[in-house]
């Protein structure tokens, strides 16, 4: 064999190699290309828009769409409507935060110990989750009926309370409803991501530490938590977006009430109801870089930490 | 043994009190759906219906019925078509949307092009945000191309919700597929199109199971996008009719619970019979 020939052999291979990279590039593009029209004209056209629109005045009652800068902004920071909404999510926030995390810790280990029908208890802990928010605060605004609500009729009989109460009309009891009614939803959320967690335990580390002679509180906080804290960070990043996200329940149980306004409730107030499209739009800016900016710290979080595995 | 006998009465304690709390609610809404008007509003509440009866049943899905003894209108017409709206919007946007992320993250994962990064972290990030910053300039856009109420604008809204969560299952899913098999069939001179459909898809199908059941459910429940993009019954959801019933100053609880019961049949189902892939798809879309 001639060195030239085996020269133009490879040669050959590289035209090919490279015809087949070209190929595989164009594969690629023609696969995501559905994806990115679709995506681009629906949702990243629309955002750069608002964007846009937000340093804007758009007002369909008043002629004209002046650039106005921040104005909107600065407008947002010293409504105090806007404001009161705020700390309505926050609260929202930190009930749903706490009471799945809670919630869902305590499914996810039951889950995990019981072996009798696990299959079918897993069903029923799922299956909130799986059904319509709409139909989910239909049914609690029915259980929550100041006159003949079964929620009354329970804590009087049994004696808990002196007298029915009409729980919205109490801003603390009302904003701790309406997160009830999105943790019963999203509980199943975070039971499951733990659930996953605490399966890929394994039980020879649990058997290591109770030869050390390790109580089982101390299997829990030297065991358990460490290795589902993957799973733990998954699932508060969850919880915390899809909280300060609230819409469907806070507008069917109590619509626009200031006492359980949201963020997404005070937008949709703005924008469709006060008819001041450009206000509502900063402020839904606002909500998506919140959103944006935890999702980021969880999602970083839990990146360092596999990457130390 | 008298410690293990009280930590399974404790656990068997623990998961009747789930039970309760995640089902205790749906039980209550079917026993309201069946009790008879009077007996909602009596001074203590039955935990079961006292007088069963189909009546509130009768009036969503009779031709006519009588309501607390006079001769009412049935809401069978609303109803029917919003069912087949919701049916036919869910069902559309499942399949375009498993369609475009089956192929769609598989060239994320194992074709090589430029920009592959750049776009797949944009698509995903998208899941931050709500869909009250896109609604105004959407709505726009649906009423400059007049797919306002329409079969195919609301089915591509939906299939641009949930394309990003059901991308990234898919993605975790063939990652997860050992490269071998897909070097074998090029070995024997398959090409990349012909190894995806007939030895990568079939691998992948309890992913594809598991990302059309969540994209179903989402799709199925969800009452903000209607709420702007379906405003009359030509498009119009049970997501969004049912509320409705609210309208009269009276609130027919009865007749809420009682759509509401038929709308929750097609996730029932779903978790009584797919609940595996379901916590699969659960697990994977919002893990690694």
């Amino acid at each position: 064999m001639s060195p030239e020939i085996v020269n133009s052999e490879t040669a050959l291979e590289r035209a090919g190699s490279a015809s087949a990279v070209n190929r595989e590039c164009m594969l690629g593009l023609a696969f995501v290309a559905p994806i990115v029209v679709v995506m681009g004209l629906l949702v990243f056209g629309p955002v750069l828009v608002t964007l846009w629109d937000s340093l804007h005045r758009v007002d369909p009652m008043r002629a004209g769409t002046p650039f106005i800068g921040l104005d909107n902004y600065r407008n947002l920071m010293s409504d105090a409507r806007v404001l009161h909404a705020w700390l309505n999510t926050l609260a929202y926030v930190v009930f749903a935060v706490v009471l799945e995390t809670l919630g869902g810790l305590g499914a996810a280990l039951l889950l995990n110990r019981i072996t009798w029908g696990r299959r079918w208890l897993l069903a029923a802990v799922v299956l909130p989750w799986a059904l319509p928010p709409v139909v989910n605060a239909i049914v609690w605004s029915w259980i929550y009926n100041p006159s003949h609500g079964v929620l009354n009729s329970v804590l009087f009989s049994t004696g808990v309370i002196g007298s029915y109460h009409v729980w919205f009309n109490d801003r603390t009891t009302a904003l701790l409803l309406v997160a009830l009614v999105h943790v019963w939803r999203m509980l199943p959320l975070t039971a499951v991501i733990l659930l996953a967690a605490l399966q890929s335990i394994p039980a020879e580390l649990y058997q290591a530490a109770r030869l050390d002679g390790a109580g089982p509180l101390r299997l829990f906080s030297k065991v358990t938590l460490p290795l589902i804290s993957g799973g733990l960070a998954i699932a508060l990043s969850q919880s915390t977006v899809f909280a300060f996200n609230l819409f469907d329940e806070a507008w069917i149980l109590n619509g626009s009430s200031l006492d359980t306004r949201s963020v997404l409730v005070q937008v949709y107030m703005s924008a469709f109801q006060d008819l001041h499209f450009s206000y509502g739009m900063a402020l839904s800016v606002l909500v998506m870089f919140a959103s944006l900016v935890i999702s980021l710290v969880y999602v970083l979080r839990v990146y360092r930490e596999t990457r130390y595995d | 043994m008298r410690r293990s006998l009280l930590s399974r009465m404790g656990l068997l304690g623990c998961a009747a009190l789930l039970l309760m709390w995640s089902l205790g609610p749906v039980y209550w809404a079917l026993v309201t759906s069946l009790s008879e008007p009077v007996d909602l509003v009596s001074a203590s509440p039955h935990f079961f219906p006292v007088h069963p009866t189909l009546e509130h049943y009768r009036q969503l899905l009779g031709a006519t019925s009588s309501y607390q003894g006079s001769a009412v209108q049935s809401v069978w017409p609303q109803f029917s078509r919003a069912l087949v709206n919701s049916l036919l919007t869910s069902l559309l946007a499942t399949i375009v949307t498993v369609a475009l992320a089956a192929v769609g993250a598989y060239a994320f994962v194992r074709l090589k092009f430029p920009g592959r990064n750049v776009i797949f972290v944009l698509v995903v990030a998208s899941l931050a945000i709500p869909a009250y910053t896109v609604m105004i300039p959407l709505y726009r856009l649906m009423v400059s191309m007049k797919l306002i109420d329409t079969y195919f604008g609301v089915t591509m809204i939906y299939v641009s919700a949930f394309l990003p969560l059901a991308l990234w299952l898919m993605r975790s899913v063939y990652q997860s597929l050992p490269l071998s098999l897909e070097e074998a069939a090029w070995m024997d001179g398959a090409g990349r199109t012909y190894t995806l459909f007939r030895i990568v898809l079939p691998l992948a199908a309890p992913g594809l199971i598991a990302s059309a059941i969540l994209t179903f459910l989402s799709a199925w429940g969800q009452f903000m996008i209607p709420l702007v993009f379906s405003p009359t019954l030509a498009t119009k959801p049970l997501t969004v009719l049912i509320p409705e019933f609210v309208s009269r100053n009276y609130v027919d609880y009865g007749l809420m619970n009682s759509a509401g019961m038929l709308a929750i049949i097609p996730p029932v189902v779903v978790v009584l019979f797919l609940n595996r892939y379901l916590v699969q798809g659960l697990m994977a879309g919002s893990g690694k």
